[in-house]
C-alpha cells in the first residue's frame, strides 16, 4: 500500500496569490493513499527541507509529490532531502504549479482547478513509480581530436597538458589548417605563421600527443567513455621515422611544373612528392601517387628514391588502419571556401586577376608564390588599384548561402590594410554591405584602414566585372549617395564566404551527431552547451560549428578540452537512470526502435541456451547512449520498450485521475 | 546617375577639399545624423550625408552644382551633434567657395549665390556688416529692388539700420582670415 506525501509551496505570494494552495492541500488529503498533505511558504527553505524529511521519516512514506515550481529549479534539491531519508530519489515527483499555473492564469478559481488536477496525477504516477539506479559507465581516459587546424591543435594541446593521452588526427599531410595558409591576423597583425608554428612544434613534441597526419577516420562505434575508431592512415609513400626532411626528393622529382599547389590555392605549382609549405609539421613529405610517374608510367622514374640519403621512400607502402580505443572525441573539422562559379558576373575563373580572399592571403604571405610581394597573376605586376567585393556567396538566399560568414569583413579590411602598407600610393575601393566588426579592437581596425590607410568603402553590391583594355571595370553601387558606381581596377578580390569542410557531413553521421542544413554540427545547446554536440561524449570546436574568427576558435577548442578533462576527472560517467528498456519477453526484434533512434542508442542482442544456440534476438538498449527521449517507445508495435520513470502504466494513471 | 571613378581626380579633389577643410572625408560614418537634425534637408537636392560621400567619391560636377551647398544655412546642428566631430558645416563651406573660384553659377539657388557674395564682400571690406551696404548691393544684384520695402522701417526704428557703417580697427587681420583660406 503506497504511503504518499503532499506538500504544497507557496512560494511566497508567486502560487499562493492565483492558486488557493489550502484547497489544493484539502483535495490532497482526500485522495486515497495520501497520508499527509501539508502547505509551506517555502519548501525549498531548510526548513521547508526539515519539514519534508520529518514527514517521510515520521509516516514512513514510500512517494513525495511537491507542488510547487518547475523540477528545472528544485528536483533535484527535494531528491536530494528525500534520500537523505533512505528514499529513491526517483520517488520524487513534482507537480509544477508555477510555471505551469500561477504565472501563466489569472482567474483564481480555474488556476487552482488545473493546480489540483496536475497534483492529482503526479499523485497517481508517484504510486507506481519504481525505483531507478543511476547508470555508472567507465571511462577510457583517451581523447580523439579530428582536425589539426587551430581549434583542434588547442583543444589537443590543453587536453595533453592536462595530463591526458591525445590522438590527433588530421587528413592533410600536415597539421595547420587554415590559420597556417594566412598572412597577418586582424586586429593586431601579428604574423600567422610566427604564432602558429610554435603550437604546431609543441603538438608534434608533446610525450601525451599521438599525432597521425595524411589519415582519416574510417569507422566509429561505441558510447562515451569506450569509442572504437579506426583511423586511416593513408600511403605517404615516405617512411616517417627515416625521413629527416632534408628535400632531396622533391628536389629531384621531375614533375615541378605540373601540379598546382592546394596549399597556395593553385597560384603556384608543387612537385609528385611534397611537402606542402616549409614549415609542416611534420616535416615528411608525401608522395602524391595520382600524378608521380613512378605509378603513372610503370615504375620507370624513381629519382626521389635515388636522391634520398636514408633511403625512406617506399613506392609499396600500404594504407594502413590503426584502432584505438577513446573515452571522448573532439570533432573540429574546419571550414572551406565556397564556390564562386554560380556568380558568371564576376569572372572569377575566366579573368585571372579575380581572385578569392584565400589567394590574396597567400600572395601576401611572405611563404606565399610571390613571396609576400604582391603581384597579380596575369602578368605579375604589382596592382595599384584593387577593388574588394564583399559577402560574396554569404548573405545570398539565391545563390549562395543565408548567413554571414563573420570573418569577411575583417579580412577585406585587413587585405586594404597589408595593400597599402606594401604598395605606397595604392587605392583600394570595398564594396561592402553591411561592416560587421564586433569583437575587441575591430571597428577600430576598419575605421583605420579607412581613416588612416585611405580605403574608399562604398555600401552596394557589385553587379558585374568584366575586363576592358586591361583593366578590370567593376560595375557596383553606392547605395548612401544613390549612384551607379564604375571601377577601373587592376585586380579585383571576392571575399568568400566560408562553408563546412567538405565530408565533415558524412564524418557527423559517423559520429551520431547532428548538423545544420548547411552540414555545421550543431551544439547540443545553442546558449549553454556550445562545446558539446548532441552525442555525449563528443565535443565540437572551431569553424566546424559555423563561422567564427581565430580567437573564438582557440577559445572553442579550449572549451572541448576542458569538458573533457572535466569528464574524465571522474573515475565513471554518471547518466540519469531515465533510460529506456526492453521487455525481451515480449521484444519481437522487428527493430523499428533502432531505426528511429537519433543516438545509435539500440542494438542487436542475442539471448543464447546454455548450449551457446541463439534462442532469440531482441533490441538492447546502450545506456552510454540513450537519452531517455522515448522516440522507440512510440515506434514499438509489441509494447516491448519504456522509459524508466515514465512507464505506460504511470501514463494511463495519470490521464485516468483526470476522469473523475 | 552613373558616375565612372576617374582615380586622379578624384584624389586631387578630395585633397584640395581637405586641405581647405582642414579634416578627413573617410572620418564620415555615414550614419546621417546630419541629416536627421538638418533643418533645410526638405528643401536639399542631397542629403549632408550624401554629399560627403560624393565629395568622397569625386563626384566634383555633382557636389558644386548641388542646390544643397547653397540651401545650407551655417546652423551647425549638423557639426554639433556628429559622432565623430566631422565638420559637416564646414564642408559647405568649401564646395560653395571652391564653386566660387570655378565660377560655377547655381541655376537653382542664384539668389543665395549672390547674396553669399555680396556677404563676404561686406565682411572683407568693413571687418563686421553693414547692413544698409548689404541690402543695397543685394538688391541691385538681384533687381528685385522693392521687395521686403515695409521691413526697412521697423528696422530703422529698432535702430536695426544704420546711415553710417562701421569698420573695425584691424581690418587686416580680417584680411589675413581671407588670404589663409585662399
Amino acid at each position: 500500500m503506497s504511503r504518499i506525501g503532499v506538500f504544497v509551496c507557496w512560494c511566497g505570494s508567486n502560487i499562493a496569490s492565483t492558486v488557493d494552495v489550502e484547497k489544493v492541500r484539502e483535495e490532497a488529503a482526500k485522495i486515497p493513499g495520501v497520508v499527509s498533505a501539508v502547505d509551506y511558504k517555502y519548501m525549498c527553505s531548510d526548513p521547508g527541507q526539515n519539514s519534508l524529511r520529518n514527514v517521510i521519516k515520521e509516516k514512513n512514506l514510500t512517494g513525495v509529490v511537491l507542488a510547487a515550481c518547475s523540477p528545472h529549479m528544485h528536483e533535484n534539491t527535494f531528491r536530494k532531502a528525500a534520500v537523505k531519508e533512505g528514499l529513491n530519489p526517483y520517488f520524487v515527483e513534482i507537480a509544477n504549479i508555477r510555471e505551469q499555473v500561477s504565472w501563466v492564469h489569472e482567474d483564481k478559481e480555474r488556476a487552482t482547478a488545473k493546480a489540483v488536477d496536475l497534483m492529482k496525477m503526479m499523485v497517481e504516477k508517484v504510486k507506481r513509480d519504481k525505483p531507478i539506479e543511476d547508470v555508472r559507465v567507465p571511462l577510457n581516459k583517451k581523447a580523439l581530436v579530428i582536425g589539426g587546424g587551430i581549434s583542434g591543435i588547442q583543444a589537443a594541446l590543453d587536453i595533453a597538458n592536462g595530463g591526458v593521452e591525445v590522438i590527433l588526427v588530421e587528413k592533410e599531410p600536415s597539421i595547420g589548417g587554415r590559420m597556417i595558409q594566412l598572412d597577418e591576423t586582424f586586429p593586431t597583425l601579428d604574423c600567422s605563421s610566427c604564432i602558429m608554428t610554435p603550437k604546431m612544434v609543441e603538438v608534434n613534441q608533446h610525450p601525451n600527443i599521438k599525432l597521425y597526419t595524411y589519415s582519416e577516420i574510417e569507422d566509429v562505434s561505441g558510447y562515451i567513455g569506450n569509442f572504437k575508431v579506426k583511423i586511416k592512415k593513408k600511403a605517404r609513400s615516405v617512411v616517417e621515422k627515416d625521413c629527416t626532411g632534408c628535400g632531396e626528393c622533391w628536389n629531384a622529382c621531375p614533375m615541378h611544373k605540373n601540379v598546382k599547389s592546394e596549399f597556395n590555392i593553385n597560384l603556384s605549382e608543387r612537385t609528385a612528392i611534397y611537402v606542402p609549405f616549409p614549415q609542416a609539421v611534420p616535416l615528411v613529405p608525401v608522395l602524391d601517387r595520382s600524378v608521380c610517374l613512378h605509378f603513372k608510367k610503370g615504375g620507370k622514374c624513381q629519382k626521389c628514391f635515388d636522391a634520398c640519403g636514408p633511403k625512406c621512400i617506399d613506392f609499396s607502402m600500404q594504407d594502413e588502419i590503426i584502432e584505438e580505443t577513446v573515452g571522448a572525441i573532439v570533432a573540429a573539422t574546419g571550414y572551406d571556401l565556397m564556390e564562386t562559379s554560380m556568380y558568371g558576373e564576376y569572372g572569377y575563373g575566366k579573368y585571372k586577376d579575380v581572385v578569392s580572399g584565400l589567394q590574396f592571403e597567400r600572395l601576401l604571405s611572405a611563404s606565399g608564390p610571390t613571396e609576400g610581394v604582391i603581384k597579380r597573376p596575369s602578368d605579375g605586376k604589382t596592382p595599384q588599384t584593387i577593388v574588394f567585393v564583399q559577402c560574396v556567396g554569404s548573405r545570398d538566399p539565391e545563390k549562395g548561402v543565408p548567413y554571414c560568414s563573420k570573418v569577411c569583413c575583417m579580412y577585406t579590411a585587413k587585405h586594404a590594410k597589408l595593400f597599402a602598407h606594401k604598395v605606397h600610393g595604392s587605392q583600394s575601393y570595398v564594396f561592402y554591405i553591411d561592416i560587421r566588426a564586433t569583437s575587441k579592437g575591430y571597428e577600430e581596425f576598419v575605421r583605420g584602414t579607412m581613416e588612416q590607410d585611405g580605403a574608399v568603402y562604398l555600401r552596394g553590391r557589385v553587379s558585374k566585372i568584366y575586363e576592358d583594355n586591361g583593366k578590370l571595370i567593376v560595375k557596383g553601387a553606392d547605395t548612401l549617395s544613390g549612384n551607379q558606381v564604375e571601377i577601373a581596377a587592376d585586380m579585383v578580390v571576392l571575399a568568400t564566404g566560408v562553408i563546412p569542410k567538405k565530408g565533415s557531413d558524412k564524418l557527423a553521421q559517423m559520429l551520431g551527431i547532428s548538423y545544420d542544413k548547411y552540414g555545421f554540427l550543431t551544439e547540443s545547446h545553442p546558449k549553454l552547451r556550445p562545446a558539446e554536440s548532441s552525442t555525449a561524449g563528443i565535443f565540437l570546436a572551431g569553424m566546424a560549428q559555423g563561422p567564427r574568427d581565430i580567437p573564438e576558435s582557440v577559445v572553442s577548442g579550449s572549451a572541448a578540452a576542458s569538458k573533457i578533462l572535466g569528464l574524465f576527472s571522474k573515475s565513471e560517467y554518471e547518466v540519469e537512470g531515465t533510460i529506456s528498456s526492453v521487455n525481451e519477453a515480449t521484444c519481437v526484434a522487428c527493430f523499428y526502435c533502432q531505426r528511429v533512434c537519433a543516438y545509435n542508442a539500440i542494438s542487436r542482442k542475442e539471448i543464447k541456451d546454455r548450449n551457446g544456440n541463439v534462442v532469440k534476438v531482441v533490441a538492447n538498449v546502450n545506456p552510454g547512449l540513450c537519452t531517455g527521449c522515448g522516440a522507440c517507445v512510440n515506434a514499438c508495435f509489441s509494447k516491448s520498450i519504456d522509459v524508466k520513470g515514465f512507464m505506460d502504466d504511470q501514463i494511463y494513471a495519470e490521464i485516468k485521475s483526470l476522469a473523475v | 546617375m552613373k558616375t565612372v571613378l576617374n582615380e586622379q581626380n578624384r584624389r586631387n579633389f578630395v585633397a584640395q577639399v581637405e586641405s581647405m577643410l582642414h579634416d578627413k572625408l573617410s572620418k564620415c560614418y555615414q550614419c546621417g545624423k546630419c541629416s536627421a537634425g538638418c533643418p533645410v534637408n526638405f528643401e536639399m537636392d542631397y542629403t549632408p550625408n550624401q554629399i560627403i560621400k560624393m565629395t568622397e567619391l569625386g563626384m566634383e560636377d555633382t557636389v558644386l552644382n548641388s542646390k544643397t551647398i547653397w540651401l545650407c544655412v551655417s546652423c551647425n546642428t549638423c557639426s554639433t551633434r556628429c559622432p565623430k566631430g566631422f565638420e559637416v558645416t564646414g564642408i559647405m563651406d568649401v564646395l560653395r567657395e571652391i564653386a566660387e573660384r570655378k565660377g560655377i553659377t547655381s541655376k537653382t539657388e542664384k539668389e543665395v549665390q549672390m547674396f553669399h557674395e555680396v556677404f563676404l564682400d561686406n565682411v572683407k571690406s568693413h571687418g563686421r556688416i553693414f547692413e544698409l551696404e548689404l541690402v543695397g548691393k543685394y538688391k541691385l544684384k538681384t533687381k528685385h529692388l522693392f521687395r521686403d520695402m515695409f521691413l526697412a522701417p521697423k528696422m530703422l526704428e529698432k535702430g536695426k539700420l544704420k546711415m553710417h557703417g562701421e569698420t573695425i580697427s584691424n581690418l587686416n587681420q580680417i584680411a589675413k582670415i581671407f588670404k589663409d583660406f585662399e
